[in-house]
């Protein structure tokens, strides 16, 4: 059996006519965590976005494979509907359309079942509870007048829902506080299991130190310049990112 | 990305054609002589007919408006102004014709009656076919009747309240309306008798080159309270179809009514609608608007604070799409103290359809410490539509707070990708922000009570998990 | 004495809301002007020039209406037109002064902006305090590609006289054009500002106050055109109204067929510190095209009590207190002034009004 989910191959990407990703690769594989740490601006969000093939963001070259199939330029809904997650950095507000509505529609759409309502209530009630979200957001419009905090949680509770083989945490963690740090990596250690994988973009480890990841790779200036094990975050907390710039030049 | 596709309002229901059978239509045209015909097919008294007679005097003498939708196309010697169905007025379902029946039940109207509504009157073309009210509310003194038998059974109110809210001078179509008004609804709710269950009027117009002139007067006296609705469809003729009724609602000091409307006219209408209520002293006036229909729209419901602590809400959507002109809006004009308003409109432009958001507030002097406040959204979705916004802002009193807002725009390329990212297509994605886009408003639009909300906009999300 | 209407709005709407012209009575218009010689000029520059012309082959696509665009064309005492050339931002100042033998004024200001060009025009109309007097002006700008120009139109004529201007301006490729308006004076004083940005990524600023007392009646007609891809416009205009003054703003933002990613910006505020004044707004929004971006705001009403018994409460007297809140309110507009004498002028002018 392939454990092999995730693989970038030399991928090069562009945004508002600027190339951010020059050269990129990574394989991820079933039971692990990554993590992308690197300085503001080297591509992390990019990298995100590419794999989802948000149209904002254009590939020039390189391939992206998941589960075996070569997804560089699939619709981002085909993208999502094979198994791949992305929690946003800033999570769009949706007036008029609740959260459990959405919710429901997403996940028919994601599995191609119906959706059982009153299953579907309860596991979304349990799920809520397990992430402190107040029940009443339930009939909220999606993260319209949600806190930072509260949209970070919302995406957590998607995927939780929609169970996806990969998910791509972008920047989850920016802006939380310590409490709300440890929901979001507990909703994270309730998703993990040994057939799905993690990839958490981050530029502060304080998420890692619950989540154990298995790499670590420093993104600077579009490429992976290092990749090791939780020991190098640390490393990069104590000492930043500039000896990876000048080993570049 | 690929242009918005948001479908079509289904329309088959509505487009269900009966034979022009009538048991009388009078000519085409203008004329005393026709007034006067019209007055004697009614039966009408003489202070009615010499009121018709005064207006046709009135219309002739005003001009078309210099602003605004183009109507050049219409001329009053096409229009039919009357056309009295085959049918006379009845209290049960089953003596009304088959085929008018038939058109009342594709619409749901019986259907609603018995599960959600407190009485129901049904016009198909020039006169109520149907009208009924349950036992109840005739016990607690509620009148709810056509207006032709207002007229001869209850004279005193009628002379007191007909067309002294809109006078026939307003504007031509006003005056038009005054000469060869027929059908529509009168309600009159006595004095502290709240009507919990709403009470709808439905206006079919079949006949093809005609005209559609309903009067509604609502009278709902002090401490009184009522949810009304209106709901109007026809079939669509290749000539143009006019439809110029007139509401006039009296709201009692501390009484409450809300008035609500689904306009689903054919794309040959033009829809040139008057609507005004007076509201008293902390009485509360809410106004329900989803227009949807006809070829062109001109309709601007006003509300008149009179009295101290007096509120009205406005709650509206628009929805052009081909070949239409929606020209709609809400006009208030505080006259009293403490008085407030809230203004919340939303339109929706599409396939070269155009949509206007026109409007007045007037805070005058004397209300003093009064507030209003105005909100408009207009998404546009396509490059060959049109969206205006024309609201005219107008505060003479130094204790007043008011503010408007408005914004136009497309739907965002970011939230769409945001839900395709959650396994939706680009089509999907983009109902639903539609959709969603339309909540604040549809939620407010009394759904269950006409199926025709359910074909709107495809507002169900429920309905594509199956 | 008859009516005159004027200033037209570009979309009418209702008749009875009285918005979709000015209609004024007893206004004068000369029929013979005399000369008008109390002008001073002040330049930093040689790159910026300015000229006498005879040359008044213009045309407006809105203006005032026929009677004062002719006058300008036809009629004028004045005719300047102004050659920017500098590549610095420069500064260019033309003062109008009125006195009993410098009554009547018809002005016509042409402003080309060279390529890439930089400067800052600084108009201003002053008045001694007793005459009526007449200004009727144009000011056509060309902006030509990636010039960037200020235009300062400063009015402090006195509260008798009756001010008319009409401004019409075609901005090219990346044109960057920003007026300032400080609308004081004139018993009568009526604008129409029209901005044609055709050129993409041309952008405009228009930030306006006025303050009115008395019987003064402004009427702000501001319309903006947006053509080309990208292009930009941002209006603000904030006022204050005390005794029986009375404003008109009409405010038109118009997305056109192929301004594709366009932005437009409305913001109108009024304050009303007296239960005689009036405020009227139009803030319209016309859109043909998809991908826009348009808002618009306005409000009206009572300076906020808090604040003002906040003021109080450090031992300002009522007056002083609403004047702190009228400038603080304008303070915003003024910063665009770098001028710092003219900055005083204006806000010393504010004082005057209020006291």
């Amino acid at each position: 059996m392939n454990s092999n989910l995730l693989e970038i191959n030399d991928l090069y990407v562009k945004a508002e006519e600027k190339e951010i990703l020059k050269g990129m690769n990574l394989k991820i594989n079933k039971g692990e965590i990554h993590v992308i740490m690197g300085p503001n601006g080297s591509g992390k969000s990019t990298t995100a976005n590419a794999i989802l093939n948000n149209p904002s963001y254009i590939k020039t070259n390189g391939t992206i494979t998941f589960d075996g199939e070569n997804i560089t330029n699939s619709k981002t809904d085909e993208i999502a509907r094979k198994g791949i997650f992305m929690s946003f950095q800033l999570p769009e507000e949706i007036p008029g359309v609740s959260v459990t509505n959405f919710l429901k529609y997403a996940k028919n759409k994601v599995t191609g079942k119906p959706v059982k309502i009153f299953e579907f209530k309860n596991e979304l009630k349990k799920y809520m509870q397990e992430l402190n979200i107040n029940p009443s957001y339930m009939e909220r419009s999606l993260n319209v007048g949600f806190s930072g905090g509260e949209k970070k949680k919302n995406e957590i509770l998607q995927l939780l829902v929609l169970n996806p083989k990969l998910a791509i945490l972008d920047e989850t963690d920016s802006g939380l506080d310590v409490d709300a740090i440890k929901t979001v990596s507990k909703g994270i250690e309730m998703f993990k299991n040994k057939k799905n994988a993690v990839l958490i973009i981050t530029h502060n480890t304080k998420i890692l130190s619950n989540l154990k990841p298995d790499y670590v790779h420093i993104l600077v200036d579009g490429k992976i310049v290092k990749t090791g094990t939780y020991e190098l975050a640390k490393e990069i907390e104590e000492n930043g990112y500039s000896k990876y710039r000048i080993e570049k030049k | 990305m690929a242009k918005t596709k948001i479908e079509d309002i289904n329309r088959n229901i509505y487009d269900i054609k009966n034979e022009d059978e009538y048991e009388f239509k009078i000519e085409k045209g203008l004329t005393p002589d026709i007034i006067k015909e019209i007055s004697k097919q009614k039966n009408e008294p003489d202070w009615m007919r010499d009121f018709r007679l005064k207006a046709l005097e009135i219309y002739n003498k005003l001009e078309l408006p210099t602003w605004g939708p183009d109507i050049s196309e219409l001329n009053m010697n096409d229009i039919a102004t009357y056309v009295k169905p085959k049918s006379k007025l009845n209290s049960s379902w089953d003596d009304v014709p088959e085929d008018i029946k038939n058109t009342f039940d594709k619409l749901g109207i019986p259907e609603a009656e018995k599960e959600s509504l407190a009485g129901v009157g049904a016009q198909y073309d020039s006169e109520v076919v149907y009208h009924s009210m349950k036992e109840e509310l005739i016990k607690q003194g509620v009148i709810y009747t056509d207006m032709e038998t207002a007229v001869k059974k209850y004279p005193g109110i009628v002379k007191e309240h007909f067309m002294k809210c809109v006078p026939i001078y307003d504007h031509k179509f006003v005056a038009l309306h005054g000469a060869v008004w027929s059908g529509g609804s009168f309600v009159y709710v006595p004095e502290g008798v709240k009507v919990d269950i709403p009470l709808q009027s439905y206006f079919r117009l079949n006949s093809p080159e005609a005209g559609q002139f309903e009067h509604t007067l609502i009278i709902v006296n002090e401490g009184a309270s009522l949810h009304f609705i209106e709901g109007c469809s026809a079939p669509k003729y290749n000539k143009v179809n006019l439809h110029a009724g007139c509401v006039e609602l009296y709201v009692k000091d501390n009484a409450h009514l809300r008035y609500s409307t689904i306009e689903n006219w054919s794309k040959n209408m033009l829809n040139l609608n008057t609507k005004k209520a007076l509201v008293g002293k902390n009485a509360s006036m809410e106004w329900v608007s989803g227009s949807f229909g006809s070829k062109v729209s001109m309709l601007y419901p006003m509300s008149i604070l009179n009295g101290e602590g007096a509120k009205t809400e406005f709650t509206g959507i628009s929805f052009a799409g081909k070949g239409q002109n929606l020209d709609n809006g809400f006009k208030v004009v505080h006259n009293a103290p403490n008085t407030s308003s809230v203004v919340n409109s939303k339109s929706i432009s599409k396939d070269g359809g155009k949509c206007t958001y026109r409007a007045l507030t007037r805070i005058n002097k004397q209300a003093k410490k009064s507030k209003g406040m105005v909100s408009c959204e207009s998404l546009m979705l396509d490059d060959i539509s049109i969206s205006d916004t024309i609201p005219v802002n107008d505060v003479r009193t130094e204790t007043a707070e008011f503010s408007h807002e408005a914004k136009i725009g497309k739907i965002s390329d970011k939230a769409i990708f945001y839900l395709m990212s959650r396994g939706m297509s680009e089509e999907d994605a983009k109902a639903m922000i539609v959709r969603g886009f339309a909540y604040p408003i549809s939620k407010e639009l009394p759904v269950e009570y006409a199926v025709e909300m359910n074909n709107l906009i495809n507002l169900e999300l429920e309905g594509a998990i199956g | 004495m008859e009516k005159i209407k004027l200033n037209e709005t570009p979309v009418r709407t209702s008749r009875n809301f009285n918005m979709n012209n000015i209609k004024l009575e007893n206004i004068k218009i000369p029929k013979v002007i005399k000369t008008f010689d109390n002008i001073s000029i002040n330049n930093e520059t040689s790159k910026i020039q300015i000229e006498k012309t005879s040359n008044n082959n213009y045309d407006l696509t809105y203006g005032l209406g026929n009677i004062f665009t002719n006058q300008v064309k036809n009629n004028s005492n004045q005719s300047l037109k102004v050659q920017v050339d500098s590549k610095t931002n420069k500064e260019l100042q033309i003062d109008f002064k009125f006195d009993s033998n410098n009554s009547n004024l018809v002005d016509s200001i042409i402003i080309n902006a060279n390529e890439s060009s930089k400067g800052t025009i600084i108009i201003k109309y002053l008045s001694d305090e007793n005459k009526e007097y007449y200004h009727n002006g144009i000011i056509k700008l060309f902006a030509k590609k990636n010039s960037n120009i200020n235009v300062i139109v400063v009015n402090l004529l006195n509260s008798n006289s009756n001010n008319f201007v009409s401004i019409d301006n075609e901005l090219c490729e990346n044109a960057n054009v920003n007026y300032t308006i400080i609308d004081f004076g004139g018993k009568n004083s009526i604008s129409n500002y029209y901005s044609n940005l055709k050129g993409e990524h041309s952008s405009n600023s228009l930030n306006s106050i006025y303050l009115g007392k008395e019987n003064q009646l402004f009427d702000l007609n501001y319309i903006a055109e947006l053509r080309g891809i990208k292009t930009n416009i941002d209006i603000e205009v904030q006022g204050a109204l005390t005794d029986k003054a009375i404003k008109h703003f009409k405010g038109t933002i118009d997305f056109k067929k192929g301004a594709k990613k366009a932005k437009g910006n409305e913001n109108e505020s009024c304050m009303l510190l007296s239960d005689n004044a009036k405020s009227l707004a139009l803030p319209m929004l016309l859109c043909s095209e998809e991908d826009v971006e348009g808002n618009h705001s306005s409000s009206s009403g009572k300076t906020g009590e808090k604040e003002l018994f906040y003021i109080m409460s450090r031992g300002f007297d009522i007056k002083e207190a609403m004047k702190l809140m009228v400038r603080a309110k304008f303070n915003k507009i003024l910063e665009n002034i770098k001028n710092e004498d003219l900055k005083n002028q204006i806000i010393n002018e504010i004082d005057k009004k209020l006291d």
